[in-house]
């Protein structure tokens, strides 16, 4: 459950970041949530939000334009269909997003189980 | 337990932040570079945000500051706009900042390759500093500079480039991360604030393509090598063919100006007793197949009583378009036609009274002159007896990421020295300054400014007046039924000969000593055939009292445009739009009989190989059309292509500068000369005549298309092995296409179309009809259809980048929306955009 709202958390956040700042503050959502949820797997929670952010971005983009450019842009980059280019670009943010999480969830002490609190009742 | 997570925290935030050092900064690897990858793929900034959705529209509304009044743009469903002000001033910083919205990384990378500037976009590159020093040494920035002085000495020059310099720089100010053009986010740099000087490097950029051709050096050579005799049969002035674009013989009633107390400088001073053959490697010339088409027809002579204009200038195919279509309307001017992104107006058009095209004049308006320096310290040289001083410019010339590079060029009183031991050196014991009419001051935007508005014959006269370079052929139509034509342009009064050879730099009677007035240019009005066309050929009859010279005269379309015109019928729009697209390949019907009859030799046996066999049988059934499905025009094309090389090989020698006669000369010489000694191939032992030489040129055609088949077959799928194509039909053979730009083959667009040059439809490989359009100016209102290869958009990522790009492809025109209002714009509006200015609100 935490893992998946980290990824929710992370995309939300790098998706409103993104409008204001560049590219990288896809880092910053990613680091931020990585830190608060530090969940089992923050490697693949950064990695995950930020690939599906972009992945639906793309898709909404890519959607509603019947222009080629995509096709153009990976014919330059010597791939032979644009969907090896959609995957090239999340791949790309994942990492960073994946990283960024790991480093957030790092730099938060583990958690140590309180043992007066019962484990069922647990907030997070 | 603590400083280990702390090892492992420095540990990944340092990949991390090293992850997006790499990702937000270009990287090259070996040959490549490529944009900062991590902001390239990022779908809310990078190119992916560039995708346009294909029911986009431009904003509602829009804040610009400096307007004084409300404008309204009206975009019809192909994106061109149709702006309405309340003023003059309002009007051009509307055109500058709508036109940067659709087209702004383009006219900004024009006006930087115009000005030797590419090196600071793309980096380091031997080609590149070539191409950039150049431009400089060619006076680009010099002569725009002088442009420039001219459109600012004038009230209504300035307010238009002022205000529409204005307007781009508001579009610049409002630029975003995610809406930066795709191509700066490509090269990863951005654009940089537009100002008035760029608006006249764009028209020295034109005249550049239009009028920087000249062959003075190599008819230099060919008068040593040849002697007077043969540079006469070779490169005449004036070849005997065609129709000339004014046939007004013994009616150039003028005094005109006489240069017989300047002694003549040509040629018998260029050839010196001991022949020395000039060596440089020229630059690139304007392409020899930039040319167009104009005509106009009366109203005695259209189905609807009223004159036809017709225009279509050919052109280097790029994308985005040369050209941005526009309707422009403000009190006391309400025109339509096509913009040159980066310069107010409109160029090529109509308004509600007069339509005009333009055809290039293809006058000799380019000397070179051989300057003689006193040392190396180039400080003064020699001129009529004194050594006079030079005038030494330092050029910067800033490279992407790398230091400066300084080019030192020595101006005379000809122009810069483009040419001597620093540059192009293969001659380096001497030094050429270069004359060009462009250099001088001028305001050809008063010209487009006065005929936007002009109402008739006398009004599109005395627009021309101040128009110099590039000269053109200007047709004109008017709605109360008059049609003309002027040869309108800065003509130098030369001197027999004058203009063909490289000239002696050290004489001031070298010089150019008068201009011919405007009133004595070629012109005429209503003329008996009602109708008058211009295709590039020799402009005048014999009987005009000035020496005409030009590089070369075309020779074909226009002879196929007025027999088409000549026919006796009534001509309507629909005949207007088959003679843009005629594919008739006269200089095939004039030359392949000749070439097969040279071909097949009924005396002796010939052993012919079985695709010879079948190429000359498709070649004898061909129609000369040159359309996109004919075979025969390809067999014959690549004959053409193959036989110049090998009929010319004399004058392709090592080092030395030459050029080739023109394919009406060629063709003539073949047929009435066909022992011509220079025919032989030099690297056969035998000596050859028109004759081998078309057979040879033949059998290596045949070959060329056999292996053209071979690689352009179905490629291997599955359980299929690839197959050669069985045919090369014209169409794919000639293997058209539209370049970006950047020149980057992943953004070329390949078209399949029929034509080529010297035919009407003069679409050849990367070069053709820009902008076809055909103008009926009809009492109840003037009517237009309109087609051109591109789109209004520049991005790459919009459906508008070249949705008139297919429709120009299969010959269709459309009409063009030319309302006097928004309101009666309704119902073919797509979008209306409102500009105001804070201020106001």
């Amino acid at each position: 459950m935490r893992f998946l709202l980290q990824i929710i958390a992370t995309a939300i956040a790098a998706f409103i970041l993104e409008i204001f700042l560049p590219w990288y503050s896809i880092a910053i959502a990613a680091f931020v949530f990585g830190f608060v949820f530090k969940s089992r797997a923050n490697f693949l929670a950064g990695f995950l939000a930020i690939a599906i952010l972009w992945a639906i971005k793309i898709w909404i983009l890519t959607g509603t334009s019947s222009s080629d450019l995509p096709a153009r842009v990976a014919q330059l980059f010597t791939l032979p269909k644009s969907e090896y280019l959609l995957l090239i670009s999340i791949i790309i943010g994942g990492f960073v997003g994946g990283f960024a999480a790991l480093t957030g969830a790092i730099l938060r002490p583990k958690r140590r189980e309180p043992y007066y609190i019962p484990r069922t009742n647990r907030l997070y | 337990m603590e400083s280990r997570r702390a090892l492992k925290f420095i540990l990944s935030l340092g990949i991390t932040l090293t992850l997006i050092y790499f990702l937000d900064n270009r990287l090259t690897i070996g040959a490549v570079t490529t944009p900062p990858l991590g902001r390239f793929v990022d779908p809310f900034h990078g190119f992916w945000a560039n995708l346009e959705a294909d029911d986009a529209r431009p904003p509602e509304e829009l804040n610009i500051p400096g307007l004084k009044d409300k404008v309204t743009v009206v975009f019809d469903s192909l994106m061109i706009p149709h702006i309405f002000a309340a003023n003059d001033e309002d009007l051009y910083l509307a055109q500058g900042y709508i036109t940067a919205m659709h087209r702004l990384w383009q006219m900004e990378f024009q006006t930087h390759a115009a000005a030797g500037r590419v090196s600071e976009i793309i980096g380091k590159s031997e080609q590149i500093q070539n191409y950039d020093r150049g431009q400089r040494r060619l006076g680009m920035v010099y002569g725009a500079q002088k442009a420039l002085e001219g459109m600012q000495s004038d009230s209504t020059t300035r307010m238009m480039i002022n205000k529409y310099t204005e307007g781009i720089n508001h579009y610049i100010e409002s630029l975003t991360d995610a809406s930066l053009p795709f191509e700066y986010k490509l090269l990863n740099y951005r654009p940089e604030p537009w100002t008035p000087l760029k608006c006249a490097l764009l028209l020295k950029s034109m005249a550049q393509s239009l009028n920087m051709r000249d062959k003075d050096m190599e008819m230099s050579n060919a008068l040593k090598l040849f002697g007077p005799e043969i540079v006469n049969l070779l490169y005449p002035d004036q070849e005997p063919v065609g129709d000339p674009i004014v046939d007004n013989p013994g009616n150039w009633k003028f005094n005109p100006v006489k240069l017989d107390t300047v002694p003549l400088s040509v040629p018998q001073q260029m050839i010196p007793a001991k022949p020395e053959l000039i060596r440089t490697r020229r630059l690139p010339a304007a392409d020899v197949n930039t040319g167009s088409n104009n005509w106009v027809v009366a109203g005695s002579k259209t189905t609807t009583g009223s004159p036809i204009l017709c225009g279509d200038p050919h052109l280097g195919l790029n994308l985005p378009s040369l050209w941005y279509t526009i309707q422009l309307h403000a009190p006391g001017v309400n025109t339509m036609g096509v913009s040159l992104p980066g310069s107010p107006g409109v160029i090529i058009g109509f308004n509600d009274s007069i339509a005009w095209s333009v055809t290039n004049a293809q006058r000799d308006l380019v000397d070179w002159y051989q300057i003689q320096f006193e040392n190396s310290s180039k400080e003064r040289y020699m001129l009529d007896g004194k050594w006079v001083a030079t005038e030494k410019v330092v050029e910067e010339f800033k490279i992407r990421d790398q230091p400066s590079f300084y080019d030192t060029i020595v101006y005379t009183k000809w122009g810069p020295v483009t040419y001597d031991e620093k540059y192009h050196a293969e001659d380096n014991k001497k030094h050429y300054a270069f004359r060009w009419i462009a250099h001088d001051r001028s305001i050809e935007l008063l010209t487009f400014y006065k005929l936007n508005r002009a109402r008739n014959h006398a009004e599109y006269m005395a627009a021309l007046n101040s128009y110099s370079s590039p000269a053109q052929n200007f047709v004109f139509a008017s709605v109360s039924g008059d049609i003309a034509m002027r040869v309108q342009g800065k003509f130098p009064v030369r001197r027999p000969n004058e203009g063909k050879f490289v000239l002696d730099g050290s004489k001031s009677s070298s010089g150019w000593h008068a201009f011919i007035p405007n009133d004595q240019n070629i012109a005429y009005k209503n003329p008996e055939r009602a109708f008058i066309s211009s295709a590039n050929q020799y402009p005048v009859d014999a009987t005009y009292p000035y020496y005409i010279t030009a590089v070369s005269w075309e020779a074909y379309r226009n002879r196929r445009i007025n027999k088409i015109l000549s026919q006796p019928n009534k001509l309507a729009v629909a005949d207007m739009m088959s003679l843009q697209n005629d594919n008739y390949n006269l200089k095939a019907e004039e030359s392949l009989p000749v070439f097969l009859n040279y071909l097949i030799d009924t005396t002796a046996v010939q052993n012919f190989t079985a695709e010879e066999k079948a190429a000359i049988d498709i070649l004898k059934a061909w129609d000369y059309y040159n359309n996109k499905d004919s075979e025969g025009a390809s067999y014959y094309e690549a004959w053409w292509d193959n036989l110049m090389p090998l009929l010319w090989d004399e004058l392709e020698k090592e080092g030395i500068t030459l050029s080739k006669p023109s394919t009406f000369t060629t063709i003539r010489l073949l047929k009435e000369v066909p022992a011509l000694s220079l025919f032989d191939i030099q690297s056969t032992p035998e000596k050859e005549t028109a004759r081998e030489v078309v057979r040879k040129a033949f059998a290596l055609a045949v070959t060329d298309i056999e292996d053209w088949k071979k690689t352009h077959g179905t490629p291997a799928a599955e359980g299929q092995a690839a197959s050669a194509a069985t045919d090369a039909h014209w169409g794919a053979y000639k293997d058209s296409y539209m370049e970006h730009l950047t020149r980057i083959k992943a953004f070329r667009i390949p078209v399949e179309t029929g034509g080529n040059h010297d035919i009407v439809n003069a679409h050849s490989q990367t070069h053709g009809p820009s902008w076809r359009m055909i103008v009926s100016l009809e009492r109840t209102g003037v009517k237009t259809w309109a087609s051109y290869p591109g789109g209004q958009s520049g991005n790459m990522g919009s459906v508008h980048y070249s949705d008139i790009l297919k429709r120009w492809v299969k010959g269709e025109y459309i009409q063009l929306l030319f309302a006097p209002s928004p309101e009666k714009s309704a119902g073919q509006t797509y979008a209306t955009t409102t500009l105001t200015s804070e201020e106001e609100l």
